[in-house]
Parts: structure tokens; C-alpha cells; sequence
């Protein structure tokens, strides 16, 4: 008994408990983190494989193709005690133009037998989403279009070449007439601006017609550019596929419509896995299609990761000076401790409120007046007066100040007094000093601040609902255009995409796959951006070890 | 005094449509056969001189929709500028005001406060163009088996008032005629929240202006209604009919009851019989005898276009009629 009190006592202080208490802590966290992981992953990665297209007939003798996509018990029938519950499945049949709905649920006891020809098709679409069915080639005279000879692999060549063709007419489009229309723009404004002058002499007046003149060439080289675009147009639609549909029916696909073809059923595993890698790629590099449901999302990683370097640019040197002037210059004392319950309390300030701040202060305020002063000739519409990257960044910034005020003032507390000491005993002033002795050595932490900073802001969309992210941004805030970066565009964004599209698209079946990819490339743009911050901080921590002691 | 169709429009609209009705229309699956229907919609034709940037800020009911429209009319003009923000039809009547947007798409009509808080800052009141016709369904679970529900009854379902005069509270399916496992389930609601015109609306012609039962779960967005609603068995709730999905039923509704149940199709939706549906609306900035700006001009017409209206059917709503396109595309110019 004696004994095993003593074994008690000992357990308690040797602080067993403890350590096993904690462990369970960290076991619990990455159990939940490689949880949630495994679900996205589970639910998101799926998507891309090109699964099998299954040709059901029903008893009623109805011909249904389709992608399986789950099944469940049925509900009712297993309360009312037949035994073995019976099961229903949840078909992907495509053609949303056609049926009306993407998605079907099929009893079990409706299907007389399934198979999977091989020369079943998925089609991907620009619009109405995928079509599953057979295919042939036709020719369209008119409006109806007539089976014709024409094998697979015609098929698959008439859509290589509809896909060049698409590429060239979307350079016409991005490129040729973008640069134009940027030109006519720019002449256009010119004049407007010219036109609110105050004193209008005959400079103004030849200047004005030089502009005119300026904008009547470029708008005949628009006419001839879109002439070309129409006959690229026109050639795109000389042919047609012809789809044969599960009910029997006809229809015509113009392959101008059309982005994709595949057998999957006749598709070797090598071909599949091929076709897997290439959709994804798609998916990060795409545009999207199809108010976001559909296509890729490059232009909301790309708003994401240009955000969160402006928030960077713009927090960063804020941050540092105040967290050196608080440690460094200073005088401790009541107001300064003041100040830091104030900072870190506006680490707790809802993310919303900031974002209500920017509204008001940066778009509404300093945005409108900037547009008075310096884009008049733009006006009514607003250039800066509304939600922008640039807007959105700064209330970013503001939101991730304290976090960097924080940890650098850390990191400068953690440099010895001795370094302080030795630095002014050798007759450096204290600005020399902070430059070149306490700042290097405070680096580590300054780019912690950074770390977590990003981390916050990335992850971040209640604010930059309110000051400038948008469901679809026409252009990418960086091209090719002076001044290149366009701080006054609005931009997509990772986290917002996922709530715009798992909460308000209409087909949102077919979205929710997208929802969990979304959020695994949001993740592993983070992880990708503290990898970075934490890589050049150990580079510094290298180079400081070395060179300062 | 709000942009609402006024009686004569709808009897117009009826009228058209008893000439036009010459298809059995399944509300998306007549994009292909609808040419008889859409004759009266002319086809867009491109202008020259179009190009800048169109900001739209408002409902997101019709989000899907003016991203549809804008990838079509960027189609025509490659490089128009078209960025779209959708928070709720709350949202477009500041941005107006504030000239931070110009198109302001609503899917309801102005209140008279927002109207005066317009008029006050610019003299005149805003423009409404309604662009499509949106049905109101309720949604139950695919397994729901119920036939159909009177306006009463969807009242008494959502409202603690009760304006519409039903006797009694519903809470159980079992009040609806419901057996089996259903008769004792309680009935468990989904809505939206109170910045989203879906909101309003339901409020206003549903409850009468009542007010919602505490029990209803708000949802940030229509489709985690519907989403909502396919894993709930029990569950019943209101979104656009655009938002339909093989986890959910829409049920037929009935004005009064004696009524017969009619389902939220374009067809009954255009007559009248079937009780919730509304027009989706564009506001727009347009002092009184001054042209709209080309931009806006154009894409205005491109909305009121066959391939406007097409886009209209591709996100599940109604397209309007020609005569009503006729009228409204006089008004743009």
C-alpha cells in the first residue's frame, strides 16, 4: 500500500501526467488539421478524374449516361420494414441545356442493367456545363445539321483545330484590340481633360483636334481588327459535332462552344492520369467560365498573392518604425504602456470593422478626393472612389499592424543590452546604433510579424468585401499597359471566390467541388508565402550569425 | 413612387403572352426550342465606340446573372471593362448615391427612403429597368411527399403574425396532411438574411409584411438554402427558382386556398396563377433628358436582347417578353 502511494507520488511529481497531457494537445491539433486536410482533399481532388460514364437502362426502358457520383439508403422504405433498405444513386447526366438539371437521383429498383460502352463522350463545354452522350461529325447547312462519315479521331482533330482557333481569336481579343481600346481611352480621356481647362486658346483647340484625328484611325484600326475577329468567327462555326443523347435525340454542338472531348471509358490509366494532371493545370491556370462555376481561378490567386505583397509594402515600414520608436526612443512610461494596451487591443478589433473603416475613409473620403483632384476628366465615373486593390491592401495593412508592431518589438528586446552598449561606447550615435546594430539583429523577429501578418491577411475576405474584391474582375491588376500596375482595379480573391461560389451560384451541385479545391490552393498559397518569409528569415539568421558577433 | 410594373403592364405582359404561348416551356430546357417565344426579342447588333469600365454593386440574387451578361457583352466588345460586386440589393442604392457604381442591380424595388435619399443628392429619381422575371419557390426535401401549399399555409409556416388569417401555428409536418416518420417531425425553416432582396420580398408579399418566426435559419446566400435544404429531410425555405438542385423539390403553390396548385413554371409565372414572382431590376443614374452614358446605353440594349434574355434562361430565371423589352429599350435611348 505503502508502495503504491509512493509510486503515486512519484508519478505526480515527476510530471508524467503532464507531459502526456500536453502531447495529447499537439496529437489533437494535427489530428484535426490532417482531418480537415483529408476532407478537402477527398472532396476537391476527385473532380479532375476522368471517372467512368455509365449507360443505365431503367425498367421503364429510359436510357440514362451518366458519371456516378454517390448514392444513399433511402429513407422511408428502410422505416417501413422490408429488410435490406433499399439504395438510390446520384447521377451527373449532364446536358443542362437539354434536361433541365445536371444531377439525378436513380432508385436502385428502377435499374435493369448498367454498362459502360466505350464509346460514350463527355464533352466540356463553354456553356450549360458538360454533355455526356455519342458523337459524330456533321456539317451544318443552314440551320440543321446532317450526320456525315466521321470517326473518333476526326473528332478529336476538328477540336485541336476549333481550339487554335479559339487561342487566336482570344489574342485578337486580348491583345491586338485590347491595345487599341487602351489607346482610344487614353486619347479620349485627353480630351476631356483638355475640355475641363479653364483658359481654352487655339493650343487647346489643335490639341483637341489632333486627338480627334488620333481617335478616328484607331477606331477604323478597331473596325478592320474586328472584321478579322468576325471572319476567325465565321470559320470557327463551318462545322459541327453532333451529339446523340441519352433519349435518343440529336443535337448539334457548334465547335466553337466546345473546350474538350474525352472517351473516358475507352482511356487507358496512363491516359486518364494524363488527363488529370492537364485538368488541373487548367483549373489553377484558367480563367474562369460560367459566372465562376465553371473554368479555372488563376485570376484569383494571381488578386490574392499581388494583395497580400501590396499589404506587405504597405505594413511593413509602418510597423518597424513605430514598434522602434516605442522601444528605442521612447520614454517608458505610462503613455507608452498606454499606447501598447491600444495597440494590442486593435489586434481584437473585428476584421469588419476595419472594413467599414476603409469604406468610409479610404474609398469614400480619400478616393473621391483624389478623383476630384487628379482624375476630373474621368468623372462621374469614379477611378480611385471605389474599392480597389490599393484600398483593399491598406485596410489590410491596418489590420495586420499590430501583429508587427508586436513581434518586432519583441525582437528588439531581444537584442542585448550589451551590443546597445558596446555599439555607443565606440562612439556610434543612436540612430547608428538602431541601423546598424540593433535592426539586423532584430530582423528575425521583424520578419516573424511578417509571417503571421501574411498568414492573417491571406486568409482575411469580411474587409475586402466592403473596399474592393469582386465576383469577376475583368482585367488582372498587373499587364502590360503603363503604368502596368493598376492600383485602382478591383481584383478576385481566393477566400472570396469560395464564399461567392459555395454560397451564391445557382448550380451549386456542380460548384461544390470547386469550393474544396478553392480552399485547398488558398492553403497552399499560404503555406507557399510563409515558406518563403520563413526561408529568408533563415537566411538572415545565417548572415547575422557570421557577420554581427 | 416605385418602378413597379403597373397593373396595365401585367395585363399587357398576359395578354402578349396568351398570343406568344405557342411552346410548352420547361423553364431552361427551352433555350433550344424557343424561337417562336423569343421572335418578338430582337438581336443584339454592335456600335462602334464602346469601351471604358462598368462597375455593378448590388443584388447578389442576380450576381450569376450580370457576370452571364458580362462575359456576353464582353464577347462584343472585347475590351469593356465590367467588374461585378454583389453584397444584396441593399447595397446599390449607396453605391449609386456614391457614384462608386452604375449599374445598381436590385431584386427588389427601391424603398421610398432610398428613392429620397437619391433624389436629395441629384434632383431626380433613379431609373429602374426591370431585365428578368424571377419565381419564388418554396423548396423541400426531394422526399418530401407534399402536393402543394396555399400562400395561408406558407404564412403560417414562416410568420409569427399570421396576417394572412390562418387559425393556427404550423410547426409539425403532420399539420400538413403529412404520415409515416413525418407526421411528428418538426418542420425546420431556412430563409435568408435581411440584406438580400430575396428577404424582402418574401416578407412583403408572403407574410404581408409580418414578421419571421425566430426559428427561421438565416443563410448568407440562396444556394446554402437549397444546399441546406438537400441535407435536411425536414426542412422547408424560400429562394429563386434559378437555384434548384436534384437534392430539392419546388412545391406548387396556391394564392388561397379552394385554389388549384399551380408549379413555379415561366408559363404560370407570365399568367399570373402562380402567387411569388417578381422582377429582377437594374437601377441606373439617368437624369431626365440626357442620354446614359454609351457604356451603359449599350449593355442596357445588350440585356434586353434574344442573347440577353438567353443568358436569363441559362441562370434559371425568366426571360421578359418583347413588348416590355420594346418599351424599356425606347427608354434607354
Amino acid at each position: 500500500m505503502a508502495e503504491r502511494s509512493k509510486l503515486m507520488k512519484d508519478f505526480w511529481r515527476g510530471g508524467e501526467l503532464f507531459v502526456w497531457l500536453t502531447a495529447s494537445g499537439v496529437a489533437l491539433s494535427l489530428l484535426m488539421v490532417a482531418g480537415m486536410m483529408t476532407l478537402i482533399m477527398v472532396n476537391g481532388l476527385g473532380q479532375f478524374w476522368p471517372g467512368t460514364l455509365q449507360q443505365v437502362t431503367l425498367r421503364s426502358q429510359e436510357q440514362v449516361i451518366g458519371r456516378l457520383v454517390g448514392e444513399e439508403v433511402i429513407p422511408e422504405a428502410g422505416i417501413s420494414g422490408t429488410g435490406a433498405s433499399p439504395l438510390r444513386y446520384r447521377y451527373r447526366v449532364g446536358n443542362r441545356d437539354q434536361f433541365g438539371s445536371e444531377y439525378r437521383w436513380i432508385n436502385e429498383a428502377d435499374i435493369q442493367s448498367i454498362a459502360a460502352p466505350k464509346d460514350l463522350a463527355s464533352v466540356e463545354r463553354r456553356e450549360w456545363g458538360p454533355a455526356y452522350g455519342r458523337i459524330s461529325v456533321g456539317t451544318q447547312d443552314g440551320t440543321t445539321a446532317s450526320p456525315s462519315e466521321g470517326t473518333w479521331s476526326t473528332v478529336v482533330t476538328l477540336v485541336k483545330r476549333a481550339n487554335q482557333l479559339r487561342r487566336r481569336i482570344e489574342h485578337l481579343e486580348r491583345d491586338e484590340i485590347g491595345a487599341i481600346n487602351h489607346r482610344i481611352e487614353q486619347a479620349r480621356l485627353a480630351r476631356q481633360a483638355l475640355a475641363l481647362k479653364s483658359q481654352q486658346g487655339p493650343g487647346e483647340a489643335e490639341e483637341d483636334r489632333r486627338l480627334v484625328d488620333r481617335i478616328t484611325v484607331l477606331e477604323r484600326d478597331y473596325a478592320a481588327t474586328t472584321e478579322a475577329l468576325e471572319r476567325l468567327r465565321a470559320e470557327a462555326g463551318q462545322e459541327v459535332l453532333l451529339l446523340t443523347l441519352s433519349n435518343g435525340k440529336s443535337v448539334p454542338l457548334s465547335l466553337d462552344r466546345v473546350l474538350a472531348v474525352s472517351r473516358p471509358n475507352a482511356m487507358t490509366l496512363l491516359e486518364k492520369s494524363w488527363a488529370y494532371v492537364h485538368n488541373l493545370w487548367q483549373f489553377v491556370s484558367g480563367e474562369p467560365r460560367e459566372a465562376n462555376t465553371e473554368g479555372g481561378i488563376f485570376p484569383a490567386i494571381f488578386g490574392t498573392v499581388l494583395m497580400v505583397f501590396l499589404m506587405t509594402l504597405a505594413v511593413m515600414p509602418f510597423g518597424v518604425m513605430a514598434a522602434v520608436y516605442l522601444r528605442e526612443y521612447a520614454k517608458q512610461g505610462p503613455l507608452v504602456r498606454l499606447v501598447r494596451i491600444a495597440v494590442n487591443n486593435l489586434a481584437g478589433v473585428p476584421s469588419i470593422v476595419f472594413g467599414v473603416f476603409g469604406l468610409a475613409f479610404f474609398v469614400y473620403a480619400l478616393g473621391g478626393t483624389i478623383d476630384q483632384w487628379l482624375f476630373p476628366e474621368a468623372l462621374p465615373n469614379p477611378t480611385f472612389g471605389t474599392g480597389g486593390i490599393l484600398w483593399a491592401s491598406l485596410t489590410l495593412a491596418l489590420l495586420t499592424v499590430p501583429v508587427v508592431i508586436v513581434a518586432t518589438e519583441e525582437g528588439l528586446s531581444a537584442v542585448p543590452p550589451d551590443f546597445r552598449e558596446g555599439s555607443v561606447g565606440l562612439g556610434a550615435t543612436k540612430f547608428e546604433t538602431i541601423r546598424h546594430v540593433i535592426l539586423p539583429c532584430a530582423l528575425p523577429g521583424i520578419l516573424t510579424g511578417l509571417i503571421l501578418a501574411m498568414a492573417r491577411a491571406a486568409g482575411e475576405v469580411a474587409p475586402l468585401m466592403l473596399t474592393g474584391v469582386v465576383k469577376l474582375a475583368p482585367a488582372l491588376p498587373l499587364d502590360e499597359y503603363f503604368p502596368y500596375l493598376h492600383l485602382d482595379r478591383k481584383f478576385m480573391h481566393l477566400g472570396f471566390h469560395i464564399y461567392d461560389v459555395g454560397f451564391q451560384s445557382p448550380n451549386v451541385e456542380a460548384a461544390k467541388p470547386m469550393v474544396y479545391m478553392t480552399t485547398l490552393i488558398l492553403i497552399l498559397v499560404v503555406v507557399l508565402l510563409n515558406l518563403a518569409a520563413v526561408m529568408l528569415r533563415n537566411r538572415l539568421r545565417r548572415r547575422f550569425a557570421t557577420s554581427a558577433v | 413612387m416605385p418602378q413597379e410594373p403597373t397593373t396595365v403592364q401585367r395585363a399587357l405582359c398576359v395578354a402578349l403572352f396568351a398570343v406568344l404561348y405557342a411552346v410548352i416551356i420547361l423553364p431552361p430546357a427551352c433555350a433550344g426550342q424557343s424561337d417562336g417565344k423569343e421572335a418578338a426579342l430582337r438581336p443584339y447588333h454592335k456600335v462602334s465606340g464602346v469601351s471604358g469600365t462598368i462597375n455593378s454593386i448590388g443584388s447578389d440574387t442576380l450576381n450569376n446573372l450580370i457576370t452571364l451578361w458580362a462575359e456576353g457583352f464582353r464577347k462584343q466588345y472585347p475590351n469593356v471593362k465590367i467588374q461585378v460586386e454583389g453584397k444584396g440589393s441593399s447595397t446599390a442604392p449607396p453605391a449609386l448615391i456614391e457614384n462608386t457604381a452604375q449599374l445598381g442591380p436590385m431584386s427588389r424595388t427601391m424603398k421610398s427612403s432610398e428613392i429620397d435619399a437619391f433624389e436629395t443628392k441629384f434632383g431626380y429619381p433613379p431609373t429602374a429597368y426591370p431585365v428578368a422575371i424571377d419565381a419564388l419557390a418554396l423548396f423541400v426535401n426531394k422526399d418530401n411527399p407534399i402536393a402543394g401549399l396555399t400562400v395561408p399555409h406558407v404564412d403560417a409556416l414562416f410568420s409569427k403574425s399570421r396576417r394572412h388569417g390562418h387559425s393556427t401555428d404550423v410547426t409539425r409536418w403532420g399539420q400538413l396532411g403529412h404520415s409515416g416518420d413525418w407526421a411528428n417531425a418538426p418542420i425546420s425553416l431556412y430563409g435568408r438574411n435581411s440584406a438580400s432582396g430575396t428577404y424582402g420580398f418574401f416578407k412583403e408579399h408572403a407574410l404581408k409584411n409580418g414578421d419571421f418566426k425566430d426559428q427561421v435559419k438565416e443563410q448568407p446566400g440562396s444556394a446554402s438554402v437549397v444546399q441546406g435544404i438537400s441535407e435536411d429531410r425536414y426542412g422547408i425555405g424560400y429562394s429563386g427558382i434559378g437555384y434548384t438542385t436534384s437534392g430539392v423539390r419546388m412545391v406548387p403553390l396556391a394564392g388561397k386556398s379552394g385554389q388549384p396548385f399551380v408549379e413555379p413554371t415561366e408559363a404560370n409565372t407570365k399568367n399570373g396563377t402562380y402567387p411569388l414572382w417578381r422582377y429582377l431590376y437594374i437601377y441606373v443614374n439617368q437624369a431626365p433628358g440626357k442620354p446614359l452614358s454609351p457604356i451603359v446605353k449599350e449593355f442596357l440594349t445588350y440585356v434586353y436582347s434574344k442573347e440577353g434574355q438567353s443568358d436569363v434562361l441559362r441562370d434559371g430565371y425568366f426571360p421578359v417578353d418583347g413588348a416590355l423589352a420594346e418599351q424599356y429599350l425606347a427608354k434607354i435611348r
